[in-house]
C-alpha cells in the first residue's frame, strides 16, 4: 500500500512540475528535474546489476557514451530520425555490453572491477581519438531527435517523454527482478555457492542482466545527449561511473525507489555545493566516503524504517 | 542385483605433499543409504567436494548413472540429479524459507522468465510447500531464512536438496550443531526418505549413522579402510583401532 | 622507420614500464594481501610529484625534493590508511571502491586548491640533463635512462626482499592465504600498515620521477592508474613478478603502438584511414591485450593464489 502511495505521489509531483514551474517563472527547474530523471534511468540500469546482481561494474558510464554518440553521430550526418537514433543507441549499447560482459563476467571480485574500469577507459580514449566527431572537445547536436507526434525541441514535451520513459524503466526493472530470471540473479548475489549447488550457472544470468543494463544505459545516454545538446567523451569517463554508482548507493541498493532518490539527492547536492564554491568536490569527496561508512542502507532505507 | 548409481574409481587429490584423497574407490547402489565416517582430517570434506563438483580431482573417475561426470562443474551435476546439502549452513538469508525452496524447484524445472512474478507462481510455490511439509517446516514457510533457528536452517538445507528431485542426495553433516531433539527429528526425516532416495551421508553422529545406514565406509588418511554393513564395520578391528576405539 | 627511432621508442616503452611497475608493485600487494581495491593509489603518485616539485623549487635542491616526495607520500599514505582505510578492511569491495573514489575527488580538489589547476613545470638539475650516447648513432635522454635504472634497481631490491627476507615471506604468505597468516599469530595490523606504507613510497617514487616526463596536474594519478590496473590484471593479483612482467609488456606495447601503428597501417591502408584508425587502435591496444590474456588465463600470468 505504501508503495502505491509513494509512487502515486512521485508521479503526481513530477507531472505537475512543468506547469508549476512555468507559473512561478522558474523554468530552469524543468531542466534540472529532467536531468535528474535521465540520470535516474542510468541509476536504475546500474541498480539492476549492482544492487540486485552484486556486480560492481565501474564501467557503466560507457553505455551513456555509446548511446549519446549514437545520437550525435547520426545527427552529424543529418539522420535525425529518433527511432533510428535511439534504436541504435539501445542496440549498440547492448552489443558493447555483450562484448565487455562476455570477457569480464568470467572473472569476479577485484578483477571484475578493474576490468570493467579498463574497458570503459578504452572507449573513452576511442572517443577522444576520433577527431571526426570532435575528439576531446566533443560534438554539438544540431537538432534533437525527431519523432512523430512530439517535438523534443520543446523542453516541456521532452520533459514528459523523459518522465514516461523513467516510469517505464522503473516498472520494467520491477518486473524483471521479481521474475524467475530476477530471482536467480538475486540468489546468485546472495549466495553463489548455494545457487551453483542447486543447478544454476551464474554466468548466463549475469551476462543477460549486464546486457539489459547496458541497453537501458544506452537509452539514458541518448536522452542525455538530447538534453545537453552537446556531447563529449567525458560522458564516458570513469569518474562518471563512480557518480552513478554513488547515486545507486545513496538512494539505496536493490530498491525500486532508490535510484531515483539517489539521483535526486546527488544532483541536487552537486547543484547546491557548486553554487557555494568551485571546489565543491573537496567537500563531496569526504561526504561520499562518510556515506559509505555510515549510511549503507541509503535514502530508501530511511523511508522504509518509518513504517 | 541393484546396480551402482555412483561409482568412484581411484580418486586422488593432493594439496602439495598432503594426500587428501589417496585412491578412493567407492560404490553406492540405487536406493541405498551409505554413510561415510572418519576422524577429522580423514579427507571427508575433500571427498564430498570432489563428488559435488567443487574440487577437481588430480586423477580418478566419478561415474553417475553410467555417465562420467569427473570433469563436470557443480551446476551441471546438480541438473543431472546430484543434490547436496552443506556442512556449514548455506541458504539465502534474505529470502523466506518458501522462496529458498522455490528457487530449488525452479532450478529443477529449467524454465526461466523475465516478466511473470515468480513469487506468486504456483508451479513453483506448490511443490515448494510440499517439500517444506515433508521436512516439517510448513509453519515456518514465510519466515526469513536468517531468522530460522539453527536446526530449522539445517532442515531447510535438506529441503532445498530434495526440491531439486535428485537421484542422489549428498548430505554433509546434516546434524551439525543440532541438539538432541532436533537431531532426532532429522533422523526421522532421513529415515522417511530411505529406499526412495539414494543417500550418501557424511556424519559424526554415530547414533544416526547406525540407525540409518545400509552400508558404512570408513575414511582414514584419504583412504577407505573398511566398507560394509554397520555390524561388520563395528566389528572390524582396524576401524575400532583407528576410530571407534577412541570413543568406546 | 629508422633503427634509432625504433630503439628509442623501445627504451621509452621500458621507461614507461618501469614507472608502471613501481605503481603496480605496491598496488598488487595491497590487493593481494589486504584484499583492498585502492583507487586512491594514483593520488599518492600525484602527491609525490607535487611535493617533490614544490620543495625543489623552494629549496633549490633537487635531492631535497626527492626526499620530500618520498617522505611526504609515506606520511600521507600511512595517515590515509590509519584514518580512512583501516575500517574498510572487513568490508566488501564495493565499499573500498566507493570510499577510495571519494578520496580521489578529495585529493584532486585539495591539490587544485593549493596549487591551482594548471600544470606545474619542473626543471632538471644540470647533472641530469642532456643525452646519453649509446651504441652507434643512438642517443637517449639521460634522465629517462636514470629512471629506467632506478626502476630496475627497485625491482631487484623488491625481488630480494620478497624472496630472501622474513618480511617478504610473510608478504608472499599473506598474498596467497591471508587468513592462515593471521591464524598463525602474526601481527596482521602491522603487516598491513607496512605493506601499505611500502606501496605508498613506491607510488611516491614514481610520482617524483614522473614530474619531468608527464604533465603534473590534478587528476594525473587517474590517467596512469587505469594502465596500472591493466598491468595487474595481466600480471596476476598479488604477484610482484607478475607486476614487473606485466608492466614491461604494457609499457612497451603501448609506447610502440602509439609510435608505430599509424605508419604501419598507412603502408596497408589509405593515409586517411590510417590517420583515424591508427591513433584509435593504438589507444585501445593494451586493453585488447588485456582481454586476450584474460581469455586465456583468467587469473593473470603469475597469480599469487593457487
Amino acid at each position: 500500500m505504501r508503495r502505491y502511495l509513494f509512487w502515486g505521489a512521485v508521479i503526481l509531483l513530477l507531472a505537475a512540475l512543468p506547469p508549476l514551474a512555468m507559473a512561478l517563472g522558474k523554468g530552469f527547474y524543468i531542466d534540472l528535474v529532467r536531468r535528474i530523471m535521465i540520470f535516474g534511468i542510468a541509476a536504475i540500469s546500474l541498480n539492476l546489476i549492482l544492487g540486485y546482481g552484486g556486480m560492481v561494474s565501474f564501467g557503466h558510464a560507457a553505455y551513456l557514451g555509446v548511446g549519446g554518440y549514437a545520437v550525435a553521430i547520426f545527427a552529424f550526418y543529418g539522420f535525425n530520425n529518433g527511432f533510428l537514433q535511439w534504436g541504435v543507441a539501445i542496440a549498440g549499447s547492448a552489443l558493447v555490453a555483450l562484448a565487455i560482459g562476455a570477457v569480464s563476467i568470467r572473472t569476479s571480485g577485484i578483477y571484475f572491477i578493474m576490468i570493467t574500469l579498463a574497458f570503459t577507459q578504452m572507449l573513452y580514449y576511442l572517443g577522444i581519438s576520433i577527431e571526426e566527431y570532435g575528439g576531446d572537445d566533443g560534438i554539438r547536436l544540431k537538432t534533437r531527435s525527431q519523432f512523430p507526434l512530439v517535438d523534443l525541441a520543446d523542453g516541456v514535451q521532452f520533459y514528459y517523454v523523459v518522465l514516461l520513459l523513467m516510469l517505464g524503466a522503473v516498472y520494467l526493472t520491477h518486473r524483471i527482478v521479481n521474475s524467475r530470471f530476477g530471482m536467480v540473479l538475486r540468489a546468485t548475489k546472495s549466495n553463489e555457492a548455494r545457487s551453483r549447488a542447486i543447478g544454476f550457472s551464474p554466468y548466463p544470468y549475469r551476462l543477460a542482466a549486464f546486457v539489459i543494463a547496458g541497453a537501458m544505459g544506452g537509452l539514458a545516454g541518448a536522452l542525455l545527449a538530447n538534453h545537453t545538446n552537446y556531447l563529449t567523451p567525458d560522458f564516458m569517463h570513469w569518474t562518471r561511473s563512480g557518480e552513478i554508482m554513488f547515486m545507486v548507493i545513496l538512494g539505496g541498493m536493490a530498491t525500486s525507489a532508490g535510484p531515483l532518490l539517489g539521483a535526486s539527492a546527488f544532483l541536487l547536492l552537486e547543484d547546491v555545493l557548486s553554487g557555494w564554491t568551485e571546489h565543491w568536490q573537496v567537500i563531496l569527496g569526504p561526504l561520499l566516503v562518510l556515506s559509505v561508512l555510515f549510511f549503507k542502507r541509503g535514502l530508501a532505507g530511511l523511508l522504509a524504517k518509518h513504517d | 542385483m541393484t546396480e551402482a548409481l555412483l561409482e568412484v574409481r581411484d580418486l586422488r587429490k593432493s594439496f602439495g605433499a598432503l594426500r587428501a584423497s589417496d585412491g578412493i574407490t567407492f560404490d553406492v547402489s540405487r536406493g541405498e543409504t551409505h554413510a561415510i565416517i572418519g576422524p577429522n582430517g580423514a579427507g571427508k570434506t575433500t571427498f564430498i567436494s570432489q563428488l559435488a563438483g567443487n574440487l577437481r580431482p588430480d586423477s580418478g573417475r566419478i561415474v553417475f548413472a553410467g555417465e562420467d561426470i569427473t570433469g563436470l562443474p557443480a551446476p551441471r551435476r546438480a541438473r543431472l540429479g546430484l543434490a547436496r546439502s552443506f556442512q556449514i549452513t548455506s541458504v539465502y538469508p534474505e529470502f523466506t524459507a518458501l522462496q529458498n525452496v522455490a528457487l530449488a524447484v525452479q532450478a529443477r524445472s529449467g524454465r526461466t522468465g523475465f516478466w511473470r512474478d515468480a513469487r506468486s507462481d504456483s508451479s513453483l510455490t506448490e511443490p515448494a510447500r510440499h517439500v517444506l511439509e515433508q521436512v516439517g517446516l510448513r509453519e515456518r514457510s514465510h519466515v526469513l531464512a536468517a531468522n530460522l533457528a539453527h536446526g530449522e536452517q539445517r532442515q531447510l538445507e535438506v529441503a532445498m536438496a530434495l526440491a531439486t528431485r535428485p537421484r542422489l542426495l549428498l548430505l554433509d553433516e546434516p546434524m551439525a550443531g543440532m541438539g538432541i531433539e532436533e537431531s532426532q527429528r532429522m533422523i526421522e526425516l532421513l529415515a522417511s526418505l530411505k529406499g526412495e532416495q539414494t543417500i550418501i551421508l557424511v556424519e559424526h553422529d554415530m547414533d544416526a549413522v547406525f540407525q540409518l545406514a545400509d552400508r558404512i565406509s570408513v575414511l582414514l588418511y584419504g583412504r577407505v579402510i573398511a566398507t560394509g554393513r554397520p555390524e561388520e564395520v563395528r566389528a572390524n578391528p582396524d576401524v575400532r583401532a583407528a576410530y571407534l576405539g577412541e570413543d568406546s | 622507420m629508422t633503427f634509432e627511432l625504433f630503439f628509442e621508442q623501445l627504451l621509452n616503452g621500458v621507461q614507461l614500464g618501469v614507472m608502471l611497475f613501481l605503481l603496480a608493485a605496491g598496488l598488487t600487494l595491497v590487493l593481494g594481501i589486504m584484499n583492498m581495491v585502492n583507487l586512491a593509489h594514483g593520488s599518492l603518485y600525484m602527491i609525490g610529484a607535487y611535493f617533490a616539485i614544490t620543495v625543489t623549487q623552494w629549496s633549490g635542491s633537487y635531492l631535497l625534493g626527492v626526499l620530500a616526495g618520498l617522505a611526504g607520500t609515506l606520511v600521507v599514505g600511512m595517515a590515509v590508511e590509519g584514518i580512512a582505510l583501516r575500517t574498510l578492511y572487513e568490508r566488501d569491495h564495493l565499499d573500498h571502491v566507493l570510499a577510495t573514489f571519494g578520496l580521489i575527488l578529495f585529493f584532486n580538489e585539495l591539490v587544485a586548491i593549493l596549487w591551482g589547476r594548471f600544470a606545474l613545470f619542473a626543471s632538471l638539475p644540470s647533472y641530469l640533463q642532456g643525452h646519453l650516447a649509446l651504441f652507434g648513432d643512438v642517443r637517449y635522454p639521460l634522465y629517462r635512462a636514470v629512471v629506467i635504472v632506478v626502476g630496475l634497481l627497485v625491482a631487484v631490491l623488491l625481488w630480494y626482499m620478497v624472496t630472501r627476507t622474513r618480511l617478504g615471506m610473510l608478504i608472499r604468505a599473506g598474498a596467497s592465504n591471508r587468513t592462515m597468516v593471521a591464524a598463525l599469530g602474526i601481527n596482521i595490523r602491522l603487516l598491513y600498515t607496512v605493506v601499505f606504507g611500502f606501496g605508498a613510497a613506491l607510488a611516491g617514487l614514481a610520482g617524483l620521477m614522473a614530474g619531468q616526463i608527464y604533465t603534473v596536474q590534478p587528476g594525473m594519478g587517474e590517467l596512469i592508474l587505469i594502465q596500472v590496473f591493466v598491468v595487474i590484471v595481466i600480471g596476476g593479483i598479488g604477484s610482484v613478478r607478475g607486476a614487473l612482467v606485466g608492466a614491461l609488456i604494457v609499457g612497451i606495447v603501448d609506447t610502440m603502438g602509439r609510435a608505430f601503428l599509424k605508419p604501419l597501417l598507412s603502408t596497408l591502408l589509405s593515409t586517411y584511414a590510417a590517420d583515424t584508425a591508427g591513433p584509435a587502435l593504438a589507444s585501445m591496444l593494451i586493453y585488447l591485450l588485456m582481454a586476450l590474456v584474460l581469455a586465456l588465463r583468467p587469473a593473470g600470468l603469475f597469480p599469487a593464489r593457487g
